[in-house]
C-alpha cells in the first residue's frame, strides 16, 4: 500500500540514515581535530601576545575532499596596550 | 576487583537512568554484587526509579568530602541484597566534583563490588567527563532517532579522548543499547533499523529494548520494570544484564511486530 501511495518517495528512516551519516561525518572532522589542539592554541596565543593584545585563538580542522587544512583565527584585543 | 561501567548518552531523556536501575538490578539478580551510583549531581533521579528516595541520608559528595563514610552512605535495595545504591547530591553544584576524589571513590567501590554502574549526566558537560574518566567500559544509550544518535556520537568522541584508560593506551569498552524501539515503525520504514544505527556509530551492540508502556508504570511505583516478568522491556534488560555477567544470550529481534511475525509465518505456507 505504501509503495502505491508513496511511489518513488523515500521512506523516512532511510532519509534519517543519509542525513545522520553526513552530519556525523562533519561533526567528527570538526571535533576530533588533533589531540594537541589545546596546547597549540596556548602556544600561538603566547607568540602573538609578544606583539599585540590577543582575546582568543580558535583552531579548526577543515576537510574538503582530499585537502585538509587548519584554520587559525586570532581575535585581537583592541584595548590591550 | 570489579568493573566500572558508565551509562552514558548524548542527549537527555533517552532512558539512561531507567537503564542503570534495571541493569543494576538485573546484575544483582544474577548473583553479582553491584552498586549503582547517581552521578547526575543536582538532578537526583535514580533513587526514585529504584524506589529508594526515602532512604537517602548521605550522598556521594558527602562521601568524597569525608563527611560520611561509604558504609553509611550505601543503601541496600529492598528487592535484592546484592544491589546497593549511592545517591547524587542535590544541594551542591556540579563543580564540586574533582578528579582525585572521584578516582578515590571509584577505586573504593571497585574493591567492594563486582560491578560499579555510574549513571552519567546527559551530554558533554563536566559531570559527564568525571563519570567516564575512570570507567573501564561504557554503555551508550540511544533512541532510534536522529538527535539522540548524533549526540551519542559526540559523547563517544569525548569518551575516546578523555578516558583515563585511553590516555594510558588501553581500550575503553563500548556497548550500545538501543532503547524504545517501535517494531511496526521499523517495519514500515519510519524508524531507523538497528543495523543502520550500528553502521553509523560503529560500535558493538549489547541489547535492543522495545518501547513498553510498562516502563512508566514501573517508575511510578519505584519498582524497576525488570521485576515484571511479562514486560517486554523488562525481559530485554534481563538479557543485557545476563550478557554483562558473561552469559551468551542470543539477540532477540524486537524489530518485528506480532503482525509482521504473522505475515512471515503465513509466508512460509504460501
Amino acid at each position: 500500500m505504501f509503495s502505491f501511495f508513496g511511489f518513488g518517495k523515500k521512506k523516512s528512516a532511510s532519509v534519517a540514515k543519509d542525513r545522520l551519516t553526513i552530519a556525523i561525518m562533519s561533526d567528527r572532522d570538526r571535533t576530533n581535530g588533533y589531540p594537541f589542539m589545546d596546547e597549540m592554541k596556548a602556544e600561538i596565543m603566547e607568540v602573538v601576545k609578544r606583539y599585540v593584545g590577543v582575546k582568543g585563538v580558535e583552531i579548526r580542522k577543515e576537510v574538503d575532499g582530499d585537502i585538509e587544512a587548519l584554520a587559525i583565527e586570532v581575535e585581537l584585543d583592541k584595548n590591550a596596550k | 576487583m570489579g568493573i566500572v561501567i558508565a551509562v552514558i548518552s548524548g542527549k537527555g531523556g533517552v532512558g539512561k537512568t531507567t537503564a542503570t536501575a534495571n541493569l543494576g538490578l538485573g546484575i544483582a539478580l544474577n548473583g553479582k554484587k553491584c552498586v549503582v551510583v547517581d552521578f547526575d549531581i543536582g538532578q537526583r533521579n535514580l533513587d526514585m526509579i529504584l524506589g529508594l528516595e526515602n532512604r537517602v541520608v548521605y550522598d556521594m559528595v558527602q562521601v568524597m568530602d569525608g563527611e560520611a563514610n561509604l558504609k553509611q552512605a550505601l543503601i541496600k535495595s529492598k528487592v535484592n541484597s546484592n544491589l546497593h545504591f549511592l545517591a547524587a547530591s542535590q544541594t551542591k553544584d556540579k563543580s564540586v566534583l574533582d578528579s582525585k576524589k572521584v578516582e578515590k571513590l571509584i577505586s573504593d567501590l571497585k574493591e567492594e563490588f563486582d560491578f560499579v554502574l555510574l549513571d552519567s549526566p546527559a551530554g558533554i558537560e563536566s559531570g559527564f567527563e568525571h563519570t567516564i574518566e575512570f570507567a573501564d567500559a561504557a554503555i551508550i544509550i540511544v533512541n532510534p532517532e536522529v538527535s539522540s544518535i548524533r549526540d551519542a556520537d559526540r559523547a563517544i568522541g569525548i569518551l575516546d579522548s578523555k578516558s583515563a584508560k585511553v590516555k594510558n593506551g588501553e581500550e575503553v569498552l563500548k556497548w550500545l543499547v538501543i532503547n524504545r524501539i517501535v517494531a511496526d515503525m521499523v517495519e514500515s520504514g519510519e524508524m531507523l533499523r538497528s543495523e543502520d544505527i550500528l553502521e553509523i556509530l560503529d560500535i558493538k551492540l549489547i541489547g535492543k529494548i522495545p518501547e513498553d508502556k510498562g516502563v512508566i508504570d514501573a517508575s511510578n511505583q519505584g519498582k524497576p520494570v525488570i521485576l515484571d516478568k511479562k514486560s517486554i522491556a523488562g525481559q530485554a534488560y534481563a538479557r543485557i544484564a545476563a550478557r554483562l555477567c558473561g552469559q551468551k544470550v542470543d539477540m532477540k529481534n524486537v524489530e518485528i511486530s506480532d503482525a509482521g511475525l504473522f505475515k512471515k509465518i503465513a509466508g512460509i505456507f504460501k
